[in-house]
Parts: structure tokens; C-alpha cells; sequence
């Protein structure tokens, strides 16, 4: 009982901090909109790639904003990190007992319901592009896929900003690791038409494989995609690397600084 | 309540940095339901020992065992008995005082609704302040905010570091006013560290570091007579030249605090011929010379042997071991630390 009410107290702080902070809704949910007009208006004259002759560049970049948007979510959510260990937050969160496991979950839950909550708000603007959500269960399962998404990358987030000591340090890591893996996702041209070393580079990032997961229902229904090999090996691939990352958070804050033999 | 035996941390030295000894064969015993503050100037090791004792710093060797539980193998036992007042904020300020008070009662597997706020905060002046942001309370209210929070899940060992750090000495007053008679009321095991000595008088022991080490512990009273019954001190113009003079014309062995020269364990009787006979001797070569009961300061400015740099003249705490020498560890000699 006390795990339970504890993930959800820890949860429900990151929200309430996240409502009572204006810039970060408007920083969060602003800058992939406004990548999406942009580039989406900019490319769509000369994107055409062999074979999605049928799709504006600003219908295919939609699943990787919403990616993107999860992304930049997960990556304010993660500098709370460093914020609470300054602010000292943590320490009493530390000294309460409860596992590692529950502080982490607990946080990145919060963090992964903040994402998805705005992708919520996004997912408003598909019908304007012809893109349906139908019927109920397909529209279900997208959430389902988002909310996994937003847990990989709030937990990646959280396992870079553990260790990190400041949040322009954070910034730095954020632009060398998280902003590439979104790069090389396919979000911004499709995989198909890479040379090979970079397609081998885009099929082992699981981002990738989560980006799969965030367009195929747009074109498919929930029924067809859960009996689709390549689909449930995508998830497959981002579900381990959810609970890959929690692991790993789990681990490094468990760690605790000790002292050394002394001779 | 709270058993410490020959606890030492050594931090790892980084780069050219050698390794340092925080903490050196460190023995100690808390009763339950005492009231015990550690003190020692900055660098003796309290906040080493307090970060130990609330688990978040493993040490080199020793052990600790708090409320009967080994602190080492079972934290989340200790946790569950223990409060922590840290020495900086350890509150959400983006959140209400009810919700940091929820927020804290959850993460002890209560609910708020369990635990009535209300009546937690009613001894503070937050009771009517619930639904208020943290980031709007001044530093007192929120300080008692911060004990109000570790109080509501009823701890039999309450551990403080600094508690008082930043607040004006009213809003200290207040604060430490609040925290005796709760303790008393409960029957609360406290440790608290300080640097500030009028602190530690109200306390039913006082510990005294320095280098990592125990040099004193004991009661307030106890301490203070252990100086004898009163001091002349003495601020001269030279200070060199007239504790020489003192030396050689009469004697005395003054020890040097800052500008000060102190002449300890006088009795009451001496004192005034003593300061009379510096008067009429040394006139001209003093600024001002008078005569002082012992107070808690004076015990570590003694027992460190008065040397200014290592003792502000405020507050810091140090000395030689005055109660509990049969728990010391052996001294300064370093030796390899089992893991």
C-alpha cells in the first residue's frame, strides 16, 4: 500500500509542479508545433520520397512531432531532477521508506503523464490532416503506445540527469544523446532511403522502433497492428528499453557514496 | 536509542586531492528520549556523522544502530522511525503547505486524510497558512513547516542538522522553543548538530567534535564546571608581550583566543584580586579586562586550545573528552579501516 500511494504522491507532485509552471506547458507543447509548421510547410513542396507520393512532408513529420513532443516532455521533466537536488526536495524523498524503485517510478510516471497529456492535446490537430484515430481500440492503443513511449524517454532523461550536477550539463547530454536519437528515429525522413551504415544505425535505435509503434495507427486498425510481427517486434524493442532504463535509474540511485579504506 | 560504535568515513580523494578522514573511531550512545545536540566548528565532521545516520553516506567501518535496528543492513526500518530536519529546505516550494504535508504523510504509506494536517500543523503559526505556497512563507514558517513535516508521521528519533541556519535569533528562539517541548511532550529521541552554542545549553547532553573525532559529552552544566568557576579575560594592546609579561612576572599562563587573553579555573575570590593586581600592573598595555562565567563557548574555546582560526568567537564547540572516555576509539593514530 505504502508503494502504491507513495508512486502516486510523487506522480501527482510532478503534475501539480507542471500546471503551476506556465512557461514549461507553453515550452513543451510551442516549440514541436512550431517545428511542425515549419519545417512541415517548408518541406512539403519537395518531399517526395518513391512510394509515399500520397503524403505531405506535414502529414509523415505528424507521428515524429508527437515523438518530439513526448521527447522535449520527458526532457523538462528530467531537469525537476537536478532542480529538486538543489532545491534539496530529494533528500527527504531519500530518507523516506520507500524503495529506489518507487522514487523512480514514481517521477517518471509523473513525467510520462505530463507528456501524454500534451500529446493528448496534439493528437487534436490529426483529423485536420485526414489522419483518424478509429475505431475506439486503435485509438486506445495509441494512447497505450504513447504513454510506453514517454516512460522510455522520461527514464532515459532520469537516468542522464541523476549524475548530472547542473542543468547546463543536463543540457549538454540532452543535445549529444536525446535530440540524435530523435534525429535518426525517422521523424524527419523516412528510413527506407538512407544508405545502409545509417539504416543500421536507425534500426538499433529503439526510438525507431517506438516511432513505428506512434504512426502505424494512423493507417491501421489496433486488430490488424496486434497480429503485425514487425509491429509487436517494435514494441517488443521499446518495452525493453522502458524497463532497460527504469533498471538502470533504479540502480544509480541506489548508489551511495561510501567511504574508503584508509591506510 | 541511537548506538554509534567506532564509526569512521574516510572520503577518496579526487585528482591531486589526498584522501580525508571525516570521521575517526566515533563512539556514542543516545538514551532514549534524550535530547542530545552535537557540536563542533565547521570541518569536525557533524554533518559527515548526520549524513551517516540518516543513511545517505556509507562508511568506511563502525556500525550504527538506531531504535534496536542495525542501520546498515535494515535503512528502511530506521526510516520508518526516523525524522529528518536537513539543514537546507526539503520542501516543494511550487507546492501548498497541506500539500507538502500530504506529499510527506504518503511517502510514510499515509494518507492525508489519515493523518489530520490540521492538527499537525497546530502547534505551528502555519494553522491557518494550509492552503498557502511555500515560496511564500518566510524562513522561520518555513522551518517549522520543515519540522512540522517530519513530525506528522510520529518519529521516536528525530536527527536535525543546522536546523536553525539562516533564521534571525527570534525565529531561532522560536524554533528551538517548539522543538524542546515537543520532544519533551513525546518523549522523542533527538540528535541535532549546531555550531551555535546557546543552542546546545537547553539540551540533556552536548557532544563536542572536532577532526572527526568525540573530545567531550556531557551535560551543559557539567561542561561549564569542568572550567572551573570563572575566567579572567583580558584584551590588551599586544597580546605577545603581555602574555610574556604574565608569564614571567606572575606566572600565569594565559591562553590566546583572538585578541583575548583567557586565565581559566579562577575562584571567585582570586578572580577580582587577580584583575585588580593585572590592573594595577599592566594598565597602560589594556583595552579591557573582565570577569566571566564559563558558558559552553568557553569549554570549546579551551579544549581546542583557543586558536582563532579553528573557533569563531560565537559559537564552535570542541574539547577533550570529558564523559565518555571509556567509549573513545583509540586517538589521532590512523589505522586500516575494515569494510
Amino acid at each position: 500500500m505504502i508503494t502504491v500511494r507513495a508512486t502516486i504522491a510523487l506522480a501527482q507532485r510532478e503534475f501539480t509542479r507542471f500546471v503551476r509552471q506556465p512557461q514549461r506547458v507553453i515550452g513543451s507543447i510551442g516549440q514541436p508545433i512550431l517545428f511542425w509548421l515549419f519545417l512541415g510547410t517548408g518541406f512539403t513542396g519537395s518531399f517526395r520520397p518513391p512510394g509515399m507520393e500520397g503524403i505531405s512532408y506535414i502529414e509523415f513529420f505528424y507521428p515524429g512531432v508527437l515523438l518530439m513532443l513526448l521527447l522535449f516532455s520527458s526532457i523538462f521533466s528530467s531537469i525537476t531532477v537536478i532542480e529538486d537536488r538543489d532545491q534539496g526536495f530529494l533528500q527527504s524523498v531519500l530518507v523516506a521508506p520507500i524503495s529506489r524503485l518507487v522514487i523512480v517510478f514514481g517521477k517518471i510516471l509523473g513525467g510520462a503523464l505530463i507528456a501524454l497529456t500534451q500529446a493528448m492535446l496534439f493528437l487534436v490537430l490529426a483529423p485536420f490532416l485526414g489522419l483518424f484515430l478509429s475505431p475506439v481500440g486503435t485509438a486506445a492503443l495509441e494512447l497505450l503506445l504513447l504513454l510506453i513511449t514517454a516512460l522510455g524517454f522520461t527514464a532515459l532523461g532520469f537516468l542522464c540527469a541523476w549524475s548530472m550536477k547542473s542543468t547546463a550539463g543536463f543540457h549538454a547530454i540532452m543535445m549529444v544523446l536525446l535530440m540524435p536519437l530523435w534525429l535518426l528515429s525517422g521523424a524527419l525522413f523516412p528510413i527506407q532511403h538512407v544508405p545502409p551504415w545509417l539504416r543500421l544505425v536507425m534500426e538499433t535505435n529503439p526510438v525507431t522502433h517506438a516511432l513505428v509503434l506512434l504512426r502505424l495507427p494512423f493507417y491501421h486498425t489496433a486488430e490488424h497492428l496486434l497480429n503485425d510481427r514487425d509491429f509487436l517486434a517494435s514494441l517488443w524493442i521499446v518495452v525493453i528499453w522502458v524497463i532497460v532504463s527504469i533498471w538502470l535509474s533504479v540502480l544509480r540511485i541506489e548508489k551511495r557514496e561510501k567511504g574508503i579504506l584508509y591506510k | 536509542m541511537i548506538r554509534i560504535r567506532r564509526l569512521t568515513h574516510v572520503y577518496a580523494g579526487r585528482g591531486r586531492q589526498k584522501a580525508r578522514p571525516a570521521l575517526l573511531h566515533f563512539n556514542l550512545h543516545v538514551a532514549e528520549g534524550e535530547f542530545c545536540v552535537i557540536s563542533g566548528p565547521n570541518g569536525s565532521g557533524k554533518s559527515t556523522l548526520f549524513h551517516i545516520l540518516c543513511g545517505m553516506l556509507l562508511p568506511s567501518a563502525g556500525s550504527v544502530t538506531i531504535g534496536g535496528y542495525d542501520l546498515f543492513r535494515v535503512p528502511r526500518m530506521v526510516r520508518r522511525i526516523t525524522g529528518v530536519v536537513f539543514q537546507s529546505p526539503a520542501v516543494d516550494k511550487y507546492l501548498s503547505v497541506g500539500e507538502n504535508m500530504a506529499l510527506y504523510a504518503a511517502l510514510y504509506g499515509r494518507s492525508g486524510k489519515a493523518v489530520s494536517l490540521a492538527e499537525a500543523l497546530e502547534w505551528t503559526d502555519l494553522k491557518n497558512r494550509l492552503h498557502q505556497r511555500v515560496n511564500t512563507l518566510s524562513g522561520g514558517l518555513a522551518r517549522q513547516l520543515e519540522l512540522a513535516k517530519c513530525l506528522l508521521t510520529r518519529p521516536t528519533v528525530l536527527l536535525l542538522d543546522e536546523p536553525t541556519n539562516g533564521l534571525d535569533p527570534a525565529s531561532r528562539r522560536n524554533f528551538l522553543h517548539m522543538l524542546k517541548s515537543i520532544q519533551r511532550e513525546r518523549a522523542m529521541t533527538v540528535l541535532m548538530t549546531t555550531h551555535i552554542f546557546s543552542e546546545a545549553e537547553e539540551a540533556h547532553r552536548v557532544v563536542i567534535m572536532k577532526d572527526g573525532q568525540l573530545l567531550a559529552c556531557d551535560t551543559p552544566s557539567h561542561l561549564r564546571s569542568s572550567m572551573g568557576r570563572e575566567m579572567v579575560v583580558v584584551v590588551p594592546s599586544d597580546t605577545a608581550s603581555l602574555a610574556r609579561a604574565l608569564k614571567q612576572d606572575m606566572n600565569l599562563n594565559p591562553l590566546l583566543f583572538g585578541e583575548e587573553l583567557r586565565l581559566e579555573n579562577v575562584g571567585t575570590t582570586e578572580s577580582l584580586s587577580l584583575l585588580e593586581t593585572i590592573l594595577s600592573h599592566y594598565r597602560s598595555q589594556i583595552h579591557s579586562v573582565a570577569i566571566k562565567q564559563a558558558a559552553l563557548e568557553d569549554v570549546f574555546i579551551h579544549l581546542t586550545g583557543g586558536h582563532p582560526a579553528e573557533s569563531p568567537p560565537c559559537s564552535h564547540s570542541d574539547s577533550r573528552s570529558l564523559g565518555e572516555a571509556d567509549e573513545r576509539g583509540p586517538p589521532l593514530e590512523r589505522e586500516t579501516t575494515e569494510q
